[in-house]
């Protein structure tokens, strides 16, 4: 039979393809040019924009509404531009915690949670006046790391000694952390002057400064600091060196002495201290106390900034701004045409899935068999 | 309330809780028999759970809404056959992506159409004399009819898989792709079955807390349930019985939190909401712990030997 012979060029042009027909033939690419995958990655989220866009139209939104509403209401007006950077900060943040966990291949799918559990730590520290005012905003961040750390904890520890799978694992302990969070808002730390579920409003010295214009650029600065410690991290650092290891073959990086266990555990580690701050940028920049939705939707936009920017930090910090852009353009939409703002989530999704099928092309071509 | 009747009315109530699981774990068994990696489950039971509500409200015959669900799962699921088997996309992440996309659609549509919060009848209780006349037990034997196909439901895929030789090839293309091609079988045929049939039965999961627990459509009303399937899967070790047994157990926990409630016991709401997800978690410890114990002995875990990994024959070795 060809099909068992050794040379596999060979054996693929004879053998019987179950899908495509027998006069193609797959093969596995080696390399591509940059320039290539770059005109592939923008054909495929042209696709993906374009279907987003046929499903808001149908869904009722004028086309030429669309534009409007999408690029130059967003991009072109400054207020609007300065909300979407504005909230580019946690999506930066929350970006760079999925790819932190994802460089040592762990499926932190828990960023929400971390990022409550970062928030109620910033939250508890102004519900229960924690040290002076000069050094309130520290306390608020450091707390944050270290609570939404320590939700990472458990999965990290669970998948490294047990083999829980961490993709449930994380997800789990995130309905347990927003139910602790109506729990929360609900209860004890429910704002005692009116019926709405959230915490009391934060004083002035808790919320993140504005210092150009009327929104907090303080979180915004924070993201970009996080973001160039990342990009060292990951680019320069030993630890990042280490971290390439485990993720390209752990068995290897093991044989080589890389402390393997200790980069994952320590990616993991990093990634719930980043959601924790992103938790506390929501908290202490945009909503100014304690919410009980806060952290809707960043889950998935954290994945989403990850798996686009290819784990990179920079990157992310890019991809981030336009996924800011689409949450800001979604708010829009959810106001003005009743379009519920779950709709972000299916655009998100459609780029996602026009994205990685576009990978196919990069690293496969279909050849022509005589 | 009498300690008599906070029992039987439990024991009332579990099954209504475990089909959704039982059904749900049981199609992506199917699905992972095949070595698909199925995440998608959470997305499909909702788009089961809306399409089961659209029909309902459209045509109003509960069998025929149930129908129309796992008819719409499955085509809502070619997507992630094609990402998965065709495109070979990362299966975590083209599971991911369908959840959320099945999220967003499922919202955007209910919210259109104006099926939110539009109560429906459905099937009645169905007793099953003499048997609901049974003291204490006799409530079990009162349940719609779905219940009670439960259980043929799983007589029939259990049977198809390891009874057939149909079920034994799609078996073969999710533990050795690489032998079971050279013996002529399509992985990719296969898979593609595997998954679309598999989603029907995660989409009748979904339709059944719509159509005939709930009797209404809210937006992201399955709140994790597909999710715990999945978990549910591993705990099981892919096999449907000990699937069933799980189902059944997280059923009699959840049907027990409003009993306890009814029976006046004080329990902090929003820590009852955890549970599910507080047991899905200790139970997938309980079995790695378990797994960890016996490891070196017991060499088939029951987990499919290709589940997660794209096949292309041109990587073959």
């Amino acid at each position: 039979m060809a099909e068992l012979t050794v040379d596999g060029s060979i054996a693929t042009t004879v053998a019987r393809q179950p899908f495509a027909s027998r006069r193609f033939a797959l093969e596995i690419r080696q390399q591509m040019g940059w320039l290539p995958q770059a005109a592939i990655l923008v054909v495929s989220l042209a696709i993906g924009m374009g279907i987003s866009a046929a499903i808001l139209v149908a869904a009722g939104v004028p086309a030429n509404e669309l534009l409007n509403e999408f690029v130059l209401q967003t991009l072109f007006d400054k207020q609007s531009l300065m909300a979407v950077l504005f909230q580019a900060a946690p999506m930066i943040l929350v970006g760079i915690a999925a790819s932190m966990s994802f460089r040592a291949r762990f499926w932190n799918l828990g960023l929400e949670g971390q990022m409550i559990w970062g928030a109620i730590g910033a939250t508890a520290i102004s519900f229960f006046d924690l040290g002076p005012p000069a050094l309130r905003l520290p306390l608020m961040l450091l707390m944050a790391i270290g609570l939404g750390l320590s939700w990472a904890v458990a999965p990290a520890l669970l998948k490294l000694k047990l083999g829980v799978n961490e993709i449930i694992s994380t997800l789990m302990l995130n309905y347990i952390a927003g139910y602790f969070l109506l729990h929360l808002v609900y209860g004890a730390w429910k704002d005692p002057k009116d019926s709405f579920p959230y915490s009391p409003q934060f004083r002035a010295f808790e919320r993140l400064p504005e210092w150009f214009g009327n929104v907090s650029t303080a979180a915004i600065g924070l993201a970009l600091i996080v973001a160039v410690l990342a990009w060292w991290f990951v680019g320069i650092s030993r630890a990042g060196l280490y971290l390439r290891f485990v993720y390209a073959n752990p068995r290897m990086a093991e044989a080589v002495g890389v402390p393997v266990r200790r980069m994952i555990l320590s990616a993991v580690l990093v990634s719930g201290a980043l959601s924790g701050i992103a938790g506390f940028v929501v908290v202490a920049g945009q909503e100014g106390r304690l919410t009980q939705a806060f952290y809707a939707g960043y889950g998935f936009s954290g994945i989403l900034i990850a798996f686009l920017a290819r784990n990179n930090p920079l990157a992310a910090t890019v991809v981030a701004v336009l996924v800011a852009a689409l949450f800001v353009a979604g708010r829009n939409l959810q106001v003005f045409y009743q379009i519920p703002f779950s709709m972000v989530q299916l655009i998100q999704a459609i780029v996602v899935i026009c994205v990685a099928s576009s990978d196919f092309f990069i690293r496969h071509r279909i050849r022509r068999v005589r | 309330m009498s300690a008599f009747a906070i029992a039987t009315n439990w024991l009332g109530n579990a099954p209504d809780f475990a089909v959704p699981y039982a059904l749900a774990a049981l199609g992506l068994i199917l699905t992972e028999r095949s070595g698909v990696l199925s995440l998608g489950a959470e997305g499909l039971m909702l788009v089961g759970a809306l399409a089961g509500i659209g029909a309902q409200i459209a045509f109003g015959h509960p069998a025929l809404s149930l129908v129309i669900a796992m008819l719409a799962a499955s085509a809502v699921s070619i997507l992630f056959a094609v990402m998965t088997i065709l495109l070979r996309v990362n299966q975590v992440i083209a599971g991911l992506a369908l959840v959320f996309f099945c999220q967003g659609l499922t919202s955007l549509v209910g919210t259109l159409f104006g099926w939110t919060n539009v109560a429906v009848t459905s099937f009645s209780a169905l007793p099953l004399w003499p048997l609901s006349e049974l003291p204490l037990v006799g409530r079990l034997f009162t349940q719609n009819i779905v219940v009670y196909l439960t259980l043929p439901i799983f007589i029939a895929v259990v049977w198809y898989l390891t009874r057939t030789s149909a079920g034994l090839r799609m078996r073969a293309v999710g533990e050795n792709p690489q032998a079971a091609d050279a013996a002529g079988i399509s992985v990719g045929a296969w898979r593609f079955a595997a998954v679309l049939a598999g989603a029907a039965l995660v989409g009748l999961a979904g339709a059944y807390i719509s159509v005939v627990s709930t009797k209404l459509w809210i937006a992201g009303m399955t709140g994790g349930r597909g999710w715990i399937a999945v978990g549910l899967v591993i705990f099981a070790r892919w096999s449907p019985w000990k699937a069933l047994a799980g189902a059944v157990l997280f059923g009699c926990i959840e049907a027990l939190i409003p009993q306890l409630a009814a029976a006046g016991v004080q329990l902090p709401q929003y820590f009852v909401s955890m549970t599910p997800y507080a047991i899905t978690l200790a139970v997938m410890i309980w079995v790695a712990v378990a797994q960890k114990s016996d490891e070196g002995g017991g060499t088939n875990d029951g987990e499919p030997g290709a589940l997660g990994e794209p096949y292309l024959r041109e990587e073959r070795r």
